[in-house]
């Protein structure tokens, strides 16, 4: 009998040809869709997870804005750590990371650039749960001038020799010299923390690298990422609360805060985070969409499969004539469910795994796509296909409670109740398409009016050079060396400026200064608050097109002249009393213990990108080495062109610097990465929000040929009755345009909550004006109505003899 | 008595008003009995064979089935008697299009739950008995109206019922084909199994012992 059932459900399958390939194709869509995006959500999801990690915390520090505390830093001081396990016995470890963020390995005659690298405790490998590959995890970070490498590290830098013993000079402005005492495991690509190598904490001490200031034990500079190891089960409200109520360093305006390790990579938006961290806003939109595309092919299924199963009244009919009870018809509908979506679900992981290579590059991750990680999909999955599965049965039990005599007509035109079911999911449907398109439309939107957002500084065509200057040097020498740099680089036709800076619009907080504590030109002393600043030389404004309001950039006076001016922005002026910035040239603040004369007041611009508010900025002039900044001519704009400039830049660079790394980074292209992620998001919300309307076209598309053949004898009669074409069309277009409307009612607050809350999260952002609803609802009708007229056409157009003959 | 019908009515509202479509018919039908039920369109004959064949309810009145009081049954065992004492032939065949003339032989056969070679020995006998092993595996599609009707008529016998009910069984039918079913139905008929049938033409009625005339949904 199972083979019987099997038999009818496949050669129905493929006598209904069309029927079937909208089913599946929109099924195996959804399906596809919801692995893709679960997979990335789970990766999203596992960061930082290793064993024993929901026991590691970050320590981090709150800083008191107006009467509240807010999330000010991601590192603390090199005290906190120690303090933190002595007067809480729940504290059972911690370590401290000192960060390296670019440093040049010199091996013999060879150099090889090495970032994300750290100096840390010898607990690190207890804490973060690492084996050793080579080498004792109780002794490999003890000594002074010991390194532990990384395999692909090791690999890269020693190839298949034993790196163990071995000696390199590691360069970060001065060389220090360690020996390799560790091999381990990479880190895993899903971590906030990326490591390649790790420096023993004592190698510091001798190393002029890091300044005295950072090596003895202090509540002065926090530049340390600090992680604790607590006892199991410990009350992490409770201790919380502790070290928030704890003042050790007798600071009452900051205070210290614990975080899971396991929530910093979706959670924590903190300045200075060891990297860019992924949002939980933007993963609870995934999961959305996810759902609301499977959830669509699912409404498609039902609703096809419903409306298809009148057209097997007959069939069942016979079949209950034959003697066949509810339970086995139900039975053989169940079957053919589970067929079509196991059909579905092949040809969706198919295409998954087929899609996974481009999915990885385009979303900048490495992640993999293994069956037994889709396990995990798999409960969530199993419900929804369930559903699926159950929606084959419904029509079987509401065509099997049919008198068989009238079954046998086979001309079953369902009862209100199921019309109004029907009615509702293609409601439904159409409510998730409108929203997902005001959706795409908004967050479109947002990003190119983020990408065209004026940041109140020319970024183009500057390009940022570094290096690593190996050749042991005098300051002295090394200064005049760059004035020669200077010089030589303004030679070349392509450079139209060069100046030197610190940092730059894009360059995050890494590479900017900053202090508290200020007294403001009236004389009122703030300690609250946290004041960036950076050193630039004075061709800095004129080269970033960055405009003065009022004053003038820095004058270089006499060599060895300790300049005490500094030039702020507009944001700075207000922020410390000063309304009109005309005013604030020539007026004091201290800071630093020193007095500072106010020199000029530069327009706000985005130091930080669009996604953070305007920040008070400070510049102060200094022959800082850090960038080379260089502005190419605006005639250089084509790849090669740029290629070349780059070339020259470098031949220039290594003239003056033989034995160094050369580094250059096109500053606008860094502007742009900062919204990265969310182009991509922005772009996946457009590719999936299409499939999503593709499968409810599909579902639309079935719906209309059903009804179209369903109406053909009412279509003849009216035709053989004077009804024009447009007025069948009519006829059978104006329900969906009905239902259109009403999803689209009720789309509008929904969309409206929803897209709002998601551009909570900019600071600089588009309103949402009346017009994108109009926009979605627009292209909803649009759709469908192509999608309907395509059949309803065909059918107004046919001959009403031929359906009236076929009675 | 194979059955028995007493002052069955059966009614459906319309417009406020009840509409007879039968109206206190009595009626019996003896083993052996070749019967014909005649009438104009709309008379009530098929509504009489359907509440004969169980396919039906009816609002008032007695059906004795084989003693068993029909109308107080359960769906269940109504599917039961039918299933095992019932063949039906139906004016538009009714096969199923997606199954081949042997599945669709065998089709009644499963429901009753027989063994695999229960069921394989009895398709070979009926399509043996029929003359239409060669079709054996087409579809539906692929054979003539009266080869339709032929399967359909074996597919009524293969589970060998008392009683069948053909509902105008040569309808579509060209006149020899017709002629063709007819004579399988009173051979049929002369082994002992019961006919109840519903025509317009007075040709095939001859082929019956007893007329039964419907008009308005009373025997007249």
């Amino acid at each position: 009998m199972y083979t019987l059932y099997f038999k009818i459900a496949i050669r129905y399958l493929l006598k209904h040809k069309l029927y079937s390939f909208i089913n599946i194709l929109g099924l195996a869509i959804g399906i596809a869709s919801f692995i893709l995006i679960m997979v990335y959500v789970n990766y999203e999801r596992s960061y930082d997870q290793f064993e024993g990690s929901e026991q590691v915390y970050r320590v981090y520090m709150d800083y008191l804005e107006g009467d509240t505390f807010v999330p000010g830093d991601a590192q603390t001081y090199n005290l906190i750590g120690p303090t933190l396990k002595e007067a809480f016995p729940e504290v059972l470890d911690y370590v401290r990371f000192y960060r390296l963020e670019e440093t040049t390995f010199k091996i013999e005659d060879r150099v090889i650039e090495i970032n994300n690298s750290c100096i840390a405790d010898p607990s690190y490998f207890k804490i973060f749960n690492q084996n050793l590959l080579k080498g004792d995890v109780q002794t490999a970070l003890k000594e002074p001038n010991s390194i532990v490498l990384t395999e692909t590290v090791a690999q890269h830098v020693f190839g298949n020799e034993d790196p163990m013993g071995k000696t390199i000079t590691v360069f970060r402005g001065s060389p220090v010299l360690v020996t390799v005492t560790g091999i381990m495991k990479d880190i895993p690509e899903n971590t906030h923390f990326k490591i390649n190598y790790l420096l023993s904490y004592k190698t510091m001490m001798g190393w002029d690298a890091i300044s005295d200031n950072n090596k003895e034990l202090n509540w002065n500079n926090n530049v340390y990422y600090t992680y604790l190891k607590l006892a199991p089960n410990t009350h992490m409200a409770a201790l919380q609360n502790k070290v928030k109520a704890s003042d050790f360093e007798d600071i009452p305006d900051e205070r210290h805060n614990i975080e899971p390790i396991e929530d910093i990579h979706l959670y924590s938006n903190k300045p200075y985070e060891a990297e860019v961290n992924g949002s939980a806003t933007r993963i609870t939109f995934l999961t959305a969409i996810a759902f609301i595309i499977l959830m669509l092919s699912w409404l498609n299924y039902i609703n096809l499969s419903t409306t298809k199963s009148l057209e097997r009244a007959k069939e069942i009919g016979i079949r209950k004539v034959a003697g066949a009870q509810k339970r086995q018809l139900v039975f053989q509908s169940l079957l053919e469910s589970i067929i079509l979506n196991m059909l579905a679900i092949v040809l969706a992981v198919l295409t998954a795994s087929i899609v996974f290579p481009l999915y990885n590059s385009f979303t900048g991750k490495s992640m993999s796509f293994e069956l037994s990680e889709l396990a995990n999909l798999l409960p969530v999955l199993g419900v929804l296909l369930l559903g699926m599965v159950l929606a084959g049965v419904y029509p079987a039990i509401l065509l099997s409670s049919y008198s068989p005599s009238r079954a046998l007509k086979g001309k079953l035109r369902t009862s209100a109740g199921g019309l109004h079911i029907r009615k509702g999911l293609i409601i439904t449907q159409f409510l998730a398409t409108i929203v997902l398109l005001i959706g795409t439309i908004v967050v479109t939107r947002q990003i190119s009016f983020m990408q065209e957002q004026p940041i109140g500084s020319d970024l183009k065509n500057v390009v940022a050079i570094k290096g690593e200057i190996l050749a042991k040097k005098q300051d002295s020498v090394l200064i005049q060396d760059f004035m020669t740099l200077f010089q030589e680089l303004q030679k070349i036709p392509a450079v139209e400026q060069v100046t030197v800076s610190q940092t730059y619009p894009g360059d995050g907080y890494e590479n900017l200064s900053s202090f508290m504590g200020i007294t403001y030109p009236d004389g009122t002393e703030e300690g609250n608050k946290v004041w960036y600043n950076y050193e630039i030389q004075p061709g800095y404004f004129d080269l970033m097109g960055i405009e003065f309001l009022t004053g003038e950039t820095f004058v270089p006076r006499a060599e060895n002249y300790n300049n005490e001016d500094i030039i702020i922005n507009e944001k700075f002026a207000r922020e410390i009393g000063i309304a009109n910035p005309k005013e604030a040239v020539n007026q004091k603040v201290k800071f630093w213990d020193r007095e500072w004369n106010i020199l000029g007041v530069i327009k706000d611009y985005h130091h930080f990108g669009l996604k953070t508010p305007i920040q008070p900025m400070m510049m102060r002039y200094a022959l800082t080495k850090e960038n080379l900044m260089v502005k190419l001519n605006a005639n250089v704009n084509t790849t090669s062109g740029y290629q070349e400039a780059v070339a020259q830049l470098q031949a220039v660079w290594t003239s003056v610097f033989p034995e160094s790394t050369f580094n250059y980074t096109f500053i606008d292209k860094k502007f742009q990465a900062q919204y990265d992620e969310d182009t991509r998001f922005g772009y996946a919300f457009n590719v999936f929000t299409a499939l999503a309307i593709f499968i409810a076209s599909l579902g639309l598309f079935g719906l209309t040929s059903y009804t179209c053949l369903q109406r053909k004898k009412e279509i003849g009669i009216r035709k053989v009755n004077g009804a024009s074409i447009l007025k069948i069309l009519q006829l059978l277009n104006i329900d969906f345009v009905k239902w259109v409307g009403i999803a689209f009612i009720i789309a509008i607050p929904v969309g409206w909550y929803i897209m709002n809350s998601w551009l909570e999260n900019f600071a600089i952002k588009t309103n949402i004006s009346w017009w994108i609803f109009g926009l979605a609802g627009i292209m909803a009708l649009g759709i469908t109505l192509l999608t309907v007229s395509w059949q309803s056409f065909a059918a107004a157009n046919r001959n009403p003899v031929e359906a009236l003959r076929d009675e | 008595m194979l059955l028995q019908l007493n002052n069955i009515s059966k009614w459906v509202h319309s417009g406020g008003q009840k509409v007879f479509l039968l109206k206190d018919i009595n009626f019996w039908v003896h083993e052996g009995d070749f019967i014909t039920i005649m009438g104009p369109s709309g008379s009530g004959k098929s509504t009489l064979l359907n509440v004969i064949g169980m396919l039906d309810d009816f609002n008032e009145g007695a059906y004795t089935f084989l003693e068993e009081p029909v109308h107080q049954l359960k769906e269940k065992h109504r599917a039961n008697l039918y299933k095992q004492y019932i063949g039906f032939v139906f004016q538009a065949y009714h096969l199923i299009d997606e199954l081949t003339v042997r599945e669709n032989l065998e089709m009644p056969l499963l429901y009753k739950k027989q063994s695999a070679s229960e069921r394989k020995a009895l398709v070979a006998d009926t399509l043996d008995r029929f003359n239409i092993v060669g079709k054996k595996d087409l579809f539906p599609a692929q054979l003539s109206g009266g080869q339709q009707q032929l399967v359909g008529v074996a597919r009524a016998l293969i589970a060998s019922p008392k009683l069948i009910l053909a509902d105008e069984p040569t309808g579509n039918l060209n006149s020899k084909q017709g002629e063709e079913i007819m004579e399988i139905f009173k051979e049929l008929n002369s082994q002992g199994v019961t006919i109840i049938q519903v025509t317009h033409s007075e040709k095939n009625a001859a082929y019956g012992s007893r007329i039964i005339k419907l008009l308005d949904g009373r025997i007249e």
